[in-house]
């Protein structure tokens, strides 16, 4: 049998050190605990604490600060003196006495008053009584008579302690003036300071804002708490249901929108360009990530928030990058403060990208390079073997990007070019027998004319005429329009004669525009240039080298494999789609997406893959894939610019609330730009503050360069643009520069017409003038302002016929003209600051209207300044009356204008 | 510990910073001159020539308003006026860097219109100042300026044949500066501004000699500087009471 084990007394045993320990690991994890889910899982709020101080700190210094200045503000010091100095004399010595004589004697009225203020309502309360015993008496037919006697005795009382509480009260007033009088000075002092203090009291209230609680020294910031924006309906699930996203980036980017800390680290940086970034973008609408990217939800870490993790699909876009997040609510993608993706677009527009990469919205553009179904008319077949093998060989900036084809190929690929395109090339020679005798490269003085004319009517907008002279670059390395240092080379007297005169002669998409040029003009540009390079065989030729049918056949395959129809358009390839990828949604693509061939140098992500794949195309080729993407040898800045829009290509559809409200308008200016930098009207005019390439031969005589035409939209009636696109005219005779005539169709002009309109917000574009309507007495004071004796408008406007004195240099535009060219309301702003409308014009202000001195003579309607104005528009408005100006679209003489004669190009001149 | 517990539940933290009323230096504006008198100040004096040939002088080509801008006989251009002995007149010579000396003469300088040309050809004003413009031609001019480092805003006004003087307010001298005048109505006329916020500046005369006085003495770098040739400097040592001779050559471009 066992024995059973001795009991253990438990009551004596003891667990102290059990409970110790235990009690000890509870207030641990309990400690744990809290700090766990308040500190290290809301890394956040130190972020938002560390703020908060940082702008109590600021607020103190602005308070710190403004005490400064106040300090050292003469005008505050002497308020401030003359203050104390005013509050001392009344402090103490006679002026003392008599405040203090004045309180005390106003003090002792003051007993006075209540006294009889007091006896006042006493009487009041007896008259009371004294009623009451009356109407008493009268209702119970008692005596009335002694009480009536009564009243009428307590109302002669009541009437002399009345006037003795007047007299009291008049007394006491006496008293008061007097010591205000005496104060007087002090207080106007004491409001003049607090005036000066009210930057201080400003500062001060904000820092009361900001502060939680204040003890002592100490200001508390406020309890940091999860900043949030929701977006309702911004995404749209799986179902196509719209989701609200949350933003919570401002937890801990406290100060984006505030200001004055630009100058601070993230994450309490102002945002840049705050002034129109967030005012046109509030924080508390738009939230962060649409434009940024970033897991707006997160704030748990700095990488989960900034969407930098695995699987989140949108994270941040860092530097210039985040202009890539534009186009998700942008058509119009100059914007302010966003240059790269603008600069990317436009590279990829115009460096024939769509030429074999669909983007949506990119489909329907031109075709950027060359019209080759007459190029055997242009060039000789071995120019166009060289060119194709090596295009920068002969031309280091052209467009043409290099396919690094052999001279084989080359070969069969003109081959083609040249069979394909014999019959219409025949026909072109054939219908432009060769240019005329007088073309002599070798006539100096004909030669130095030609030169002339390239340097005055505007070639140099568009063209270098000397190696690497490039008046304006597509990017950093490309030529928007050919360099012509080597022309003589390429092709003949024939076909620049024929080109000079009629460029859509020749391609009917010509870019190149006509400058009216007379025989005599274009014989002298064809000298000219025929003297620049070395010049080549004749262009046509047979081309025998080339007739081999199996390299003809070959080169039709090359042609069709490379995409060469993509952007030129040549005979046969009429029906081929673009050769590559899509990249409507390239930006969003995946690391499996993205073939990185044999490469282990390269590291894998979407920026590093595309930078690369642009800067050296073909570099993912390996034995087996095989790469035809051409090398277009862009500088990096380019490749960035690139990369930018490129980023900016995905499926995202914002919803329509969070878009700009004149999209109609973005649309327009899309549709104007595009045009006006295909056609490179900002070679020659400066367009949306953009261009105006042409003026660095004007810089010692500003205003012989093409016209500046921002705001053109406000300044000219729309049929009239629309006419002067069609059919220029001479506007500005003093002008050798010529505007060309660009042979746009009617949408092509609209559009530029409403371009221009767009670019100023004109939301009534046609104006009606009341020819019979503008009242007589404003015509003759404007006409009497308009004479020699006041301002003397025909000094140097000429007006019809009437031309100035001088020479045309001195001349300004002709205001018959202004009655269907300018809008009214326009002339208006112009007469009140020219300068303001178009910096530089020769136009001087008649009227500073921003002072109250009339600047006109005070003998003509008033001397009012806004009178005279409208008066001096109305008489402009009717100088079309006087002379018979030809409208823009007069056809007969506008056309005229285009084929003019030889003998003089003044009246061609724009 | 605490505190950082304390302070991320947005409790009492113990201030470190009680900030002290930090007074802000007052800072003077880069280039400030300080204007005063000048005991026994020394005086700079030379002359400036043309270096090489000069070429002949040109006749301005009057075409407008000839019954006015004509009279007085045929004009001729001061963009470069030689004299015989190669002494150039209209070249400014100035101290640009002075820190302090003598007070600036006129605060309003007068600037006329005669002729056609301006009265004087160059005309000196304090940065800061007004220039007064008279138009004694009664006939239509306007005064545009052509602030050539773009410091000051540029002008353009009319002054109509009524209206007899002008001014230029302080707003468009305000920086030191040269601004080129032209007349847009009669495109010969030029003339310059020279906004300047110390008065040590000399126009050669005609026989391009020049004078600055009342210099404290130093050692100054001058400067030379003539519309059509450019600048030129030299650096000189300014002795009290005593002058100092500093002549230059400016070659044609």
């Amino acid at each position: 049998m066992a024995r059973r084990k001795e009991r253990i007394d438990d009551e004596k045993k003891s667990y102290s050190a059990v409970f110790l320990l235990g009690v000890g690991m509870l207030l641990i994890g309990g400690v744990w605990a809290v700090w766990d889910d308040n500190i290290s899982r809301r890394p956040w709020k130190k972020y938002q604490v560390d703020f908060s101080e940082l702008q109590i700190e600021r607020a103190k210094q602005a308070i710190t600060d403004e005490d400064a200045r106040l300090a050292k503000d003469p005008k505050y010091q002497d308020v401030s003196k003359a203050l104390s100095a005013a509050e001392q004399s009344i402090a103490d010595g006679e002026t003392a006495r008599q405040l203090a004589a004045a309180k005390q004697a106003e003090a002792a009225a003051k007993v006075h008053v209540d006294e009889r203020d007091l006896d006042l309502r006493i009487v009041k309360s007896k008259l009371e009584e004294g009623w009451y015993e009356y109407e008493h008496a009268l209702l119970t037919g008692g005596a009335s008579d002694a009480a009536k006697a009564h009243i009428d005795e307590l109302q002669v009382q009541k009437k002399e302690i009345e006037n003795k509480l007047a007299q009291a009260q008049a007394q006491m007033q006496q008293y008061t003036s007097q010591a205000a009088e005496i104060r007087s000075n002090v207080e106007n002092l004491e409001k003049e300071k607090r005036d000066l203090e009210k930057e201080r009291e400003r500062l001060q209230q904000r820092l009361e804002n900001i502060v939680l609680l204040k003890i002592g020294p100490l200001d508390l910031p406020k309890i940091p708490k999860i900043q949030q924006v929701v977006l309702n309906e911004f995404d749209r699930n799986a179902y196509d249901q719209g989701v609200a996203r949350v933003d919570r980036c401002t937890s801990c980017h406290a100060g984006i929108d505030k200001v004055g800390f630009d100058a601070d680290p993230q994450p309490f940086a102002t945002h840049p360009a705050r002034d129109v970034l967030i005012t046109k973008h509030p924080t508390d609408k738009f939230g962060c990530t649409p434009c940024h990217g970033g897991q707006g939800a997160a704030v748990n870490s700095v990488d989960m928030a900034h969407g930098e993790v695995k699987y989140w699909e949108h994270p941040l876009l860092r530097g210039d990058m985040v202009e890539a997040g534009c186009p998700a609510c942008h058509t119009n993608l100059r914007l302010p403060h966003a240059d790269q993706i603008a600069k990317g677009e436009q590279l990829f527009e115009q460096l024939g990208c769509v030429g074999c990469h669909l983007v949506q919205g990119y489909g329907d553009l031109p075709k950027t390079a060359p019209y080759l179904r007459r190029i055997g008319a242009k060039v000789n077949p071995e120019w166009l073997v060289s060119w194709i093998q090596n295009p920068q060989a002969y031309r280091p900036h052209t467009r043409m990007p290099n396919f690094m084809f052999t001279r084989d190929q080359a070969s069969a690929i003109a081959a083609y070019l040249w069979s394909a395109t014999q019959k219409e090339s025949q026909d072109w020679l054939a219908a432009h027998p060769d240019a005329p005798a007088g073309v002599d490269p070798g006539n100096a003085a004909l030669v130095e004319q030609g030169k002339a004319i390239a340097d005055s009517v505007g070639c140099r907008g568009c063209h270098g005429f000397a190696p690497e002279e490039s008046p304006a670059r597509l990017g950093k390395t490309k030529d928007i329009a050919p360099n012509l240092s080597n022309i003589a080379q390429k092709t003949d007297a024939r076909w620049i004669y024929n080109w000079l005169k009629n460029p859509r002669g020749y391609s009917p998409e010509a870019r190149m525009p006509s400058l009216r040029l007379s025989d005599q003009e274009a014989v002298a540009l064809t000298s000219y240039l025929l003297t620049l390079g070395a010049s080549g065989a004749p262009a046509g030729g047979d081309g025998a080298a080339l007739q081999s049918p199996q390299l003809v056949k070959d080169g039709g395959a090359l042609v069709r494999k490379f995409g060469c129809g993509g952007c030129h358009n040549i005979p046969g390839m009429e029906q081929e789609s673009r050769i590559g990828v899509e990249l409507t949604v390239f930006g969003q693509k995946g690391l499996e997406e993205l073939f990185f061939g044999n490469h282990t140098d390269i590291p894998e992500t979407w920026y590093d893959w595309t930078y690369n794949k642009i800067k050296t195309p073909r570099t993912y080729e390996t034995e087996r894939i095989e790469q035809l993407m051409p090398q277009f040898s862009l500088d990096d800045e380019d490749v960035q610019s690139l990369l930018v829009f490129l980023k900016s290509r995905t499926e995202r559809r914002t919803p329509h609330k969070y878009k700009p409200t004149d999209l109609g308008r973005e649309e327009q200016l899309v549709a104007g730009r595009r045009l006006v930098e295909r056609y490179n009207c900002i070679g020659c005019h400066v367009i949306e503050n953009h261009g105006g390439a042409i003026r660095a031969f004007y810089k010692d005589s500003p205003t012989l360069a093409p016209p500046l035409l921002n705001g053109e939209g406000a300044k000219v009636q729309p049929d009239w643009l629309f006419g002067f696109l069609r059919e220029p005219i001479p506007l500005r005779p003093w002008l050798k520069v010529r505007m060309p005539t660009f042979g746009l169709s009617d949408a092509e002009t609209n559009a530029i017409v409403e371009y221009f309109l767009a670019q100023d917000k004109v939301q009534i574009p046609f104006v009606y003038v009341n020819d019979d309507g503008l009242p007589h007495e404003y015509v003759e004071a404007g006409k009497a302002l308009a004479s020699p004796d006041v301002f003397n408008c025909f000094s140097c406007h000429q007006r019809g016929e009437i031309k100035p004195e001088g020479p045309p240099e001195g001349w300004a535009p002709d205001l018959a003209l202004a009655r269907h060219r300018l809008n009214p309301e326009w002339i208006i702003a112009w007469l009140r600051n020219p300068s303001a409308l178009m910096p530089g014009t020769k136009m001087p202000t008649f009227y500073n209207v921003e002072d109250e001195v009339p600047d006109g003579p005070e003998d003509i309607l008033g001397g009012n300044e806004q009178k005279q104005i409208e008066a001096l528009r109305d008489f402009v408005l009717t100088l079309h009356k006087a002379s018979e100006q030809r409208a823009p679209l007069a056809g007969a003489q506008a056309a005229q204008a285009n084929t003019a004669p030889a003998n003089d190009g003044d009246d061609r001149q724009m | 510990m605490i505190d950082r517990v304390c302070r991320e539940w947005g409790a009492a933290r113990v201030a470190g910073l009680v900030l002290g009323l930090v007074a802000v230096a007052w800072t003077a504006p880069a280039g400030a001159y300080e204007a005063g008198p000048v005991a026994n100040g020394g005086s700079i004096s030379g002359t400036v020539k043309y270096k090489g040939t000069p070429p002949a002088a040109a006749k301005l080509d009057v075409n407008k308003d000839v019954e006015v801008c004509g009279a007085g006989g045929a004009k001729m251009s001061r963009e470069l006026v030689v004299a015989a002995d190669g002494g150039i007149q209209y070249a400014v010579v100035s101290i640009p860097g002075i820190a302090k000396g003598k007070p600036f003469p006129d605060a309003k300088p007068t600037l006329d219109q005669k002729g056609c040309e301006y009265m004087p050809h160059i005309t000196v004003v304090q940065a800061g100042g007004e220039v007064e413009v008279l138009n004694s031609d009664g006939i239509l001019h306007n005064i545009h300026s052509y602030p050539q480092e773009n410091k000051n805003p540029p002008v353009n006004v009319a002054q109509p044949k009524f209206k007899k003087t002008i001014v230029l307010k302080s707003d468009s001298l305000k920086e030191p500066e040269r601004i080129k005048l032209a007349c847009d109505v009669h495109g010969w006329m030029q003339g310059w501004l020279i906004v300047e916020n110390n008065p040590y500046l000399a126009i050669t005369d005609q026989t391009g000699q020049f004078k600055l006085t009342d210099v404290p003495p130093g050692d100054y770098e001058i400067t030379v500087w003539h519309e059509k040739l450019g600048e030129a400097k030299q650096k000189v040592t300014v002795k009290a009471g005593a002058d100092t001779a500093a002549n230059f050559e400016l070659a044609g471009k």
